[in-house]
């Protein structure tokens, strides 16, 4: 038997790929040199979205993560336990405060919820506390007062969103069994690690490294949310949606989906809302100072990898409703 | 578990049910009372300013022209609509509302949108003119303060706080707010803001070591032109040069009018428009005039320094001037008439003897206006002549021959004049006069000096 070799042939693969790139060619070829300009232009500028949202989001989830961390090493659960209320409504009203000791904007928040949570805080105080610290805190009580004044906006700001964020966590207080709304990894019954014999030092150190951990861990997804909100801002024209944003309706629901897209710190987010004073009404601005902290597309993304996604839904619809009604409410009846 | 499972979700489900819902309801209730509209007056009947910009709100989006045909305004008044934006329009009145008459805005039902949305019901507000006060600063020895009086008399009211040594003053036109000066503890002055009842004293400028002096609040109230003198680099350097500088109430934006250093001013006036602003440049002799709205400046020859008056339509102003002549020393009256780019010698061209021409002020009514001036050049004591400036005839209206007067200010409807007198005999204390239509002679209102309308 003669041992022959077979002359080489082309692999399947190559060959797809050849052809690929003719056909990409040949339509590249096709399409008119306009459509390149403009998606030259659109890659610019969702750079720059993307940019702009996640350099403003990277320090609030670095301070969230740190805050994270000290929590893991410095509180225990007996001490979240005494601190905080396992009665419903006192736990709901104490989450919702709890923005004034972690003063902490949407993309640190989650973090700490979490954390928090495998330390024990009652389901109820921690969702008010997920919802309500992103305005109820001292930064965005002064910011809000810088762009609107010590006046109507300011108060209803703080007030709704504390009324949103309770009655949320009221909703969750229903829910015994935290292992059914939570990922299971946050199960609060699981081996907890105690740091109570480390120095100082070391504790800080712990603290650091869980920190590094978790800040790569959320900052996944604040880099798919952020990617998301800029992909949709840069193919869905801001100047479109404020066109049809006209009447008491369609300001709410432009206000509402543009606190999604644009997903801002809450800590700034005042000054851009003061950019829609005159063309919107003060009922659809309230919508979106008291929704967009809430809820946007990156505090979203990061929330699936808290809860389940039934219990997401929970938390996006129900603060959806609620600040619509209240920009309804306004646009009708209010100022 | 499964049984706990069930009841959370059932009951967030409800909950949402329930507020969508409400939802439901509100844009029932809500479409169902159409467009809604509110006006800044917060009760019925109020006392207003005369020259009260009347805020109207929709609760959406209105089409302008719509907007136009359904308000009314009873009785009629002259000035126009301004819209701030598609939600909220402003009538600003030309000339101040009347006094003793009640007006009343009504806004019609009707169609007020172009996707045919409409007001449903017609509705009506009531406002009148309040009592004109006249602010004025009252010093002694231990303090200097600015207090405000009105012409019923009634007791004066003190605006600015005790511990306060103010320096000097402007009311704003609308009679809202009073502007101030006083010394802070660098040895600077900074301007201050009062409210007309004598609320809300605050800091509105500091002017740390410079010194911030004469305030002249724009008759629209969106800007102080004051004088300022910058600090020397060392306390032991004087300070430099008056300039006029220009702060916006409503930005805080606060700058040089001119940003040549050599233009000095002092003095700031606004024409009633609000759109020219004129002070004095003292080494220059001359009188300058800048133009907010085409950034041009105008320069009018004058030696004096004295007050500048605008005719009520903005195109003219009057001004004195010491001239040489071969009798001597002789104060003029000049007339700049910005329309035909020309200035004119109004009163004094062939004078035999100084009437020592100087205190002005030109009324919201054309034809009137008033001046001092000494009745022969042997008397020190100055009358108040009230006359048109079209035909340069008119009457004497304060000219007791125990008093000098000065100062004078008209109100905002031309028929009231406040004035400075001071008696001339013996050691008094300095006085406010004042002259109605009709009044045979001036009457005393208060002691004080400097007074000011605040209406």
């Amino acid at each position: 038997m003669q041992n022959t070799t077979s002359p080489t042939r082309p692999s399947k693969n190559l060959i797809i790929i050849i052809a690929v790139a003719v056909l990409i060619i040949t339509a590249s070829s096709m399409i008119p040199a306009t459509f390149f300009s403009w998606l030259a232009d659109r890659l610019n500028v969702f750079a720059t979205v993307f940019l702009g949202i996640f350099v403003e989001a990277v320090p609030y989830l670095l301070l969230g993560t740190l805050a994270s961390g000290l929590v893991e090493v410095f509180l225990d659960r007996d001490q979240i336990a005494r601190w905080v209320s396992k009665r419903p409504v006192a736990a709901s009203v104490s989450g919702s405060l709890m923005g004034i000791i972690f003063p902490v904007c949407e993309c640190g928040v989650v973090p700490l919820t979490r954390r928090l949570f495998k330390k024990g805080l009652p389901l109820s105080a921690g969702i008010s506390f997920l919802l309500a610290a992103p305005v109820l805190n001292p930064i965005v009580l002064f910011s809000t007062a810088s762009a609107f004044g010590w006046a109507d906006m300011l108060f209803w700001r703080f007030f709704l969103s504390f009324i949103i964020a309770v009655t949320v966590g009221l909703v969750f207080s229903i829910e015994k069994d935290s292992s059914n709304v939570l990922q299971t990894v946050l199960d609060s019954h699981e081996h907890t690690h105690s740091y109570k014999d480390l120095s100082v030092i070391e504790k800080i150190r712990q603290a650091f490294l869980i920190t590094v951990d978790e800040f790569f861990d959320m900052g996944r997804y604040l880099v798919l949310g952020t990617t998301l909100a800029a992909a949709l801002q840069t193919f869905i024209s801001q100047s479109t949606l404020l066109a049809i944003g006209s009447g008491p309706i369609l300001s709410v629901l432009v206000m509402l989906t543009l606190a999604v897209l644009l997903s801002i710190c809450s800590t700034v987010d005042s000054f851009v809302a003061l950019g829609f004073v005159g063309t919107f009404s003060f009922g659809s601005i309230l919508s979106f100072l008291v929704f967009g902290p809430m809820v946007d597309i990156k505090s979203v993304m990061m929330y699936t990898q808290v809860f389940k996604r039934r219990a997401v839904f929970y938390i996006v619809a129900i603060p959806l409703m609620m600040s619509m009604l209240a920009g309804l409410l306004f646009n009708y009846l209010g100022k | 578990m499964k049984t706990t499972n069930l009841s959370f979700d059932k009951v967030a489900i409800s909950v949402l049910l329930i507020l969508l819902a409400l939802v439901g309801i509100t844009i029932f209730i809500g479409e169902n009372r159409g467009v809604i509209a509110r006006v800044n007056l917060t009760q019925e009947n109020e006392a207003v300013s005369p020259y009260q910009k009347i805020q109207i709100t929709f609760s959406e989006s209105v089409n302008t022209e719509m907007a136009f045909d359904l308000i009314t305004l009873n009785p009629v008044h002259e000035g126009y609509l301004e819209w701030a934006d598609e939600r909220t329009l402003y009538f600003v009145p030309l000339k101040p509302f009347a006094l003793n008459t009640n007006y009343t805005l009504t806004i019609s039902a009707g169609v007020i949108t172009s996707n045919g949305d409409e007001i449903k019901k017609s509705k009506s507000w009531n406002f009148h003119v309040r009592e004109p006060m006249i602010a004025y600063m009252l010093t002694d020895a231990n303090q200097s303060g600015v207090w405000a009086i009105d012409l019923n008399g009634n007791e004066p009211k003190r605006l600015t706080s005790e511990d306060i040594k103010v320096l000097s003053f402007d009311a704003a036109g609308n009679g809202d707010f009073v502007v101030f000066t006083t010394l802070n503890e660098n040895g600077g002055v900074d301007l201050w803001k009062v409210n007309r009842d004598g609320s809300k004293q605050s800091l509105l400028l500091d002017c740390e070591f410079d010194r911030c002096t004469v305030p002249s609040i724009s008759p629209d109230a969106k800007y102080v032109a004051y004088s300022r003198e910058s600090a020397g680099p060392t306390p032991d350097i004087p300070y430099g040069s008056p300039r006029v500088w220009l702060l916006n109430l409503q930005t805080g934006a606060n700058n040089p009018v001119y940003a040549d250093q050599q233009v000095l001013g002092y003095n700031p006036s606004w024409s009633p428009d609000s759109k020219k602003l004129i002070s004095f440049d003292g080494l220059a002799d001359l009188i300058n005039l800048y133009d907010l709205s085409t950034n041009q400046q105008f320069v009018f020859p004058s030696n004096t320094g004295g007050p500048v008056v605008w005719s009520p339509d903005s195109t003219k102003f009057m001004f004195t001037i010491i001239r040489q002549t071969q009798q001597g020393f002789r104060s003029q009256v000049r007339l700049a008439d910005l329309t035909l780019n020309e200035t004119t010698t109004l009163i004094g061209e062939n004078d035999d003897q100084d009437y020592g021409y100087y205190s002005l002020a030109w009324s919201s009514l054309e034809e009137r206006a008033v001046m001092g001036f000494r009745l022969s050049e042997s008397q020190p004591a100055q009358v108040l002549w009230m006359f048109n400036p079209a035909r340069l005839d008119g009457i004497l209206v304060a000219d007791e021959p125990e008093y000098t007067y000065n100062a004078p200010q008209w109100d905002p409807w031309g028929s009231t004049l406040v004035f400075q007198q001071f008696r001339l005999k013996g050691v008094n204390a300095p006085e406010i006069g004042y002259w109605q239509d009709g009044f045979d002679a001036p009457k005393f209102l208060t002691n004080g000096i400097l007074p000011k309308w605040l209406p």
